[in-house]
């Protein structure tokens, strides 16, 4: 087994609250491995921390509690002089990259920046590489000499993709990096993506809150809920054969761009609940259909399911009942 | 008579630049569609297809540099295009109501919903203060959050994002509308809070005989909440009609490249070329069809505007080729 | 009406008016600020060819003339030319008004630039400063930093920037506060920039934006300031031509009935900080980015 890219072990991230006294619960307990070439999908709606690790991965925040491996070398509590040199070789692509890019940088300038920063080119090395980078993504060169707000959300998107390939990082963070881009665009942006996974053989975190977007992406998926990972396994098998009450309740909860196809609903009661005050047991049992009072008295131990690494949080899997009823 | 009837719906943004010059921008490009009582119409494209931009020409709330230069909205008849904002005002909030996006810019956050919600219906009805009151409390019980009556003392800031789109829809129903126009009622909200509000939002549109234009950009919406759909593209309806009939057989290859560009269907027929690219520039749009510097099978017809082909009584598609599609069906 | 009837531009054959043309259509406010200030400036560059008389060539046998053919706007209780003095009063504002926001800024950006990136106890102090300076009124602290450390043009200016500065340094610091949560600021830390390159390549073009906005809105205020110091004696003093000094003077003789001594120098400085404030109005309708015909 080649050594992990990067290796999360009881991660916990904190924030302080809004009031005084109150601590945001961001990140419980969360570990995990990625490794070289693979990738693994964070899902998960508000509250889950997906973004939180993420955010941690590439040390744009400091964990509370944990450790961090990337390569081996522990880079939890690294100061930001030092973490600067690993930003070559780790790279984000946010959601929206409008937000993302200098306003007043020309496109082209923003992707020879990352060369300036990362590689030993020459502003004509810098210059020939950007055109090749451009073509990877698919951008019409045309478009270097333009500002970000002349492009479209798409176009947009691929530049922020060229800037995080540049440097040939090993990790790459996608932090929902197709969710604000119109359904038109998103089927070729994640193409795109896969294509330089294959390519590059970078190793991706892909954070989402949308299922199905998940799935066609990922090798392995981990499902979070306030904080915790919920369930984990193979792609397909988390997709077809949901274990944890909330995976089935987030799957179904989906809706396929199908009219034939019917709905298969598991409806839950309320919102899902900020992360101030968790309750001890499991975060979800407040909603869960099937849960009952042993739920609320401890976090339920990650439990394997028939083998193939898929494993799901839940007490209820060890009599067979967790399997939510259908509506509708 | 239908509900709603949109004809030919031209809405341009007219400025200058800091050149004095003129600059137009081609919002709507001729719109055409109607509503019967009881539809419920998804309305998707693209950003900057024109689908906010047409809900806002219907309501009368276009701001300059924006307006109707063509074209007409009539709504049980009557035009709406050049209603004086008096008489305007007595249909909106009333007959037609709209629940937007971010439930920030409906409500005023310095009265209590409780207060907004009694005000809304004074506006519009002769009802006194206690009976309004009552019949808030009626109304966001029946949009599901709980402990109505206290519920009315709360501010719009103390609302998680859910149970402020459910007073969003409490407020567009409460006086009795016969048409709901819902602009992207649940982008933001998270997965299984959007089925809850979704859910809702259909019975209580069933239950009470509305009519219901949802714009999404989401096809898994349009597909299980709509009955009829129409698409849009760079200020144009490209096609429409019952929502199992487009799915099954788009006629033009917008629709058809919007429906194949799910991840789902890219995996089960593998690549298909999206229906992505460059936002058609809306300064300078293509003549005749819109679409075709992005259309796979653009020809030379291409450079006339597109006829409108009926290809049953309901179901309409704008493509040279809709009759003789250039591309195989698919099971 | 379709559009196209409304595409006709006025007087669209004149091509080389066509920018100022856009640009006073949209802030019809900057336009006419920027006119009044092009004026005053004018004068100031040429005074000396366009007034009749020299500023302190005093005519003892023409002491309080009221309006007439040879002084146009009479003369004050030395004998000296009004208009002429009221001329010259412009290179006086402007000689005083921009070094001294050359100073704010110089001094107030670099403050607001690294109290709101770095934040933390420098933070702290530097408002802490801010508040403090915030609760005196600056004509007060200026008056007493001027008439401590002597009467002189540079002390007037130099005050005047230190006194203001904080203005400059609270903008900015505002704007590099709302760069940093959330944004391309953050992407470019990802992206590995240094601190430096941070400061000045991402964050400082962008969050002088308010400042800029704050620089005729200054000079107004400048202008103002040395004016009302004047007035109170201290400062820049009779004969210099300075406008302050003249309503100082003038106003010994509006109860004899003498009004043109204080009125001219009284209106020239109410014209001149209109002009600012109205460029300093304009400014906003121009850059505002919402707008779609912006310029960059």
């Amino acid at each position: 087994m080649a050594e992990p890219v990067l290796s999360v072990e009881k991660l916990v991230k904190h924030f302080p609250g809004q009031t005084r006294g109150e601590t945001v619960h961001a990140v419980n307990d969360v570990t995990f491995s990625l490794f070289p070439g693979e990738t693994l999908g964070l899902v998960g709606e508000s509250g889950s921390g997906k973004t939180t690790i993420g955010r941690c991965a590439i040390r744009l925040l400091e964990p509370t509690g944990g450790t961090i491996r990337f390569r081996g070398r522990d880079i939890t509590h690294l100061p930001e002089s030092q973490c600067r040199p690993l930003r070559g070789k780790i790279q984000i692509i946010f959601q929206d990259p409008y937000r993302a890019l200098n306003p007043r940088m020309r496109v082209g300038r923003l992707i020879s920046e990352m060369l300036m920063l990362h590689t030993a080119l020459d502003a004509k090395g810098r210059r020939e590489r950007s055109l090749e980078l451009a073509e990877r993504v698919r951008l019409n060169a045309d478009l270097l000499s333009r500002f970000p707000n002349q492009l479209s959300g798409g176009q947009l998107q691929r530049v922020c993709i060229a800037r995080a390939i540049a440097s040939n990082p090993e990790l790459i963070i996608l932090d929902e990096p197709t969710s604000s881009l119109d359904l038109s665009v998103r089927a070729s942006i994640l193409e795109l993506l896969q294509e330089l996974q294959a390519s590059t053989g970078a190793a991706m975190l892909f954070i989402s809150h949308d299922l199905e977007t998940v799935s066609f992406v990922s090798d392995r998926i981990l499902v979070l809920y306030l904080g915790s990972i919920v369930e984990s396994g193979p792609s397909k098998r988390v997709f077809e054969q949901p274990a944890h009450p909330y995976t089935q309740s987030l799957l179904s909860a989906h809706l396929p761009t199908d009219p034939e196809q019917p709905l298969q609903r598991h409806l839950l009661e309320g919102e899902v609940p900020g992360p101030i005050n968790l309750p001890p047991g499991c975060p979800f049992e407040p909603r869960c259909p099937v849960a009952i009072s042993e739920c609320g008295l401890a976090m339920p131990e990650a439990r394997l399911l028939n083998g193939e690494e898929h494993t799901a949080a839940c007490i209820r899997i060890d009599d067979g009942s967790n399997t939510l009823p259908l509506q509708r | 008579m239908s509900l709603l009837e949109v004809e030919n719906l031209h809405t341009h943004f007219i400025s200058r630049t800091l050149n004095d010059e003129l600059r137009v921008a081609k919002g709507l490009n001729g719109v055409t569609f109607s509503l019967e009582n009881g539809e419920i119409m998804g309305l998707v494209g693209e950003t900057g297809a024109g689908k906010s931009l047409t809900a806002m020409s219907i309501m009368g709330l276009l701001s300059p540099p924006a307006r109707i230069v063509d074209g007409s909205a009539r709504f049980d008849g009557i035009e709406l295009t050049n209603m004086k904002r008096e008489e305007l005002d007595q249909l909106r909030g009333n007959e037609i109501t709209m629940i937007v996006q971010s439930p920030v810019s409906s409500l005023d956050p310095l009265k209590r919903i409780g207060r907004q919600l009694v005000r809304i219906q004074q506006v519009h009805q002769d009802i006194s203060k206690a009976e309004a009151h009552q019949r808030a409390v009626e109304m966001l019980r029946t949009v599901g959050i709980p402990n109505p009556a206290l519920r009315t003392r709360a501010w719009p800031h103390e609302l998680s994002g859910g149970m402020a789109q459910r007073v969003l829809i409490a407020m567009a129903l409460i006086n009795s509308p016969r048409l709901v126009i819902a602009d992207e009622p649940t982008t933001g909200l998270d997965v299984t809070v959007q089925a809850q509000i979704l859910d809702l939002f259909l019975d209580l549109v069933r239950e009470r005989g509305l009519s219901a234009i949802i714009i999404t950009h989401d096809l898994g919406i349009v597909a299980h909440y709509c009955s009829k759909m129409a698409v849009m593209f760079a200020g144009r309806v490209v096609e429409q009609g019952p929502v199992r009939t487009v799915f099954k057989d788009a006629r033009h290859p917008y629709t058809r490249a919007l429906i194949n560009s799910t991840p789902s269907r890219v995996a089960r027929y593998g690549h298909v070329r999206s229906a992505g690219g460059a936002p058609p520039n809306l300064y300078d749009l293509p003549k005749g069809c819109h679409y075709r510097d992005r259309c796979e099978f653009s020809a030379d017809i291409c450079a006339t505007i597109p006829p409108e082909v009926h290809l049953d009584s309901a179901h309409l598609a704008s493509c040279h080729f809709s009759l003789n599609v250039p591309w195989a069906a698919e099971g | 009406m379709s559009s196209e009837t409304l595409a006709q531009p006025l007087g669209g054959r004149i091509q080389w008016l066509r920018r100022p043309r856009g640009i006073a259509r949209r802030s019809p406010t900057f336009a006419a600020g920027l006119i009044i200030i092009l004026v005053y400036g004018f004068v100031a560059l040429f005074a000396p060819v366009l007034t009749p008389f020299d500023a302190i060539n005093a005519f003892p046998y023409h002491v309080l003339e009221s309006p007439n053919g040879r002084f146009l706007l009479g003369t004050d209780g030395n004998g000296m030319d009004v208009l002429s003095r009221v001329m010259y009063g412009t290179r006086y504002a402007f000689g005083i008004a921009i070094p001294a926001v050359i100073l704010m800024v110089a001094i107030g950006v670099p403050l607001g630039l690294i109290a709101g990136y770095k934040g933390g106890i420098l933070d702290e102090v530097l408002l802490r400063i801010l508040d403090v300076m915030r609760s005196f009124p600056a004509i007060i602290l200026a008056l007493a930093v001027v008439a401590a450390t002597g009467q002189t043009l540079v002390n007037v200016v130099v005050v005047l920037g230190l006194v203001e500065a904080p203005i400059f340094a609270r903008v900015v610091r505002a704007e590099v506060l709302a760069l940093r949560s959330g944004g391309y600021v953050e992407a470019a830390v990802a992206a590995g920039n240094p601190v430096r390159r941070l400061l000045f390549v991402h964050i400082m073009p962008n969050a002088i934006s308010g400042a800029t906005a704050q620089i005729p809105l200054r000079m107004a205020w400048a202008v103002r300031a040395s004016a009302t110091l004047a007035f109170l004696g201290v400062g820049i003093q009779a004969p210099a031509p300075e406008w302050g000094a003249m309503i100082r003077q003038g106003a010994e003789f509006l109860i004899s009935g003498q009004w043109w001594v204080a009125l001219f120098p009284g209106v020239a400085l109410v014209g001149i900080v209109l002009g600012f404030n109205l460029v300093g109005d304009g400014l906003h309708d121009l850059l505002d980015p919402k707008s779609k015909t912006a310029s960059k």
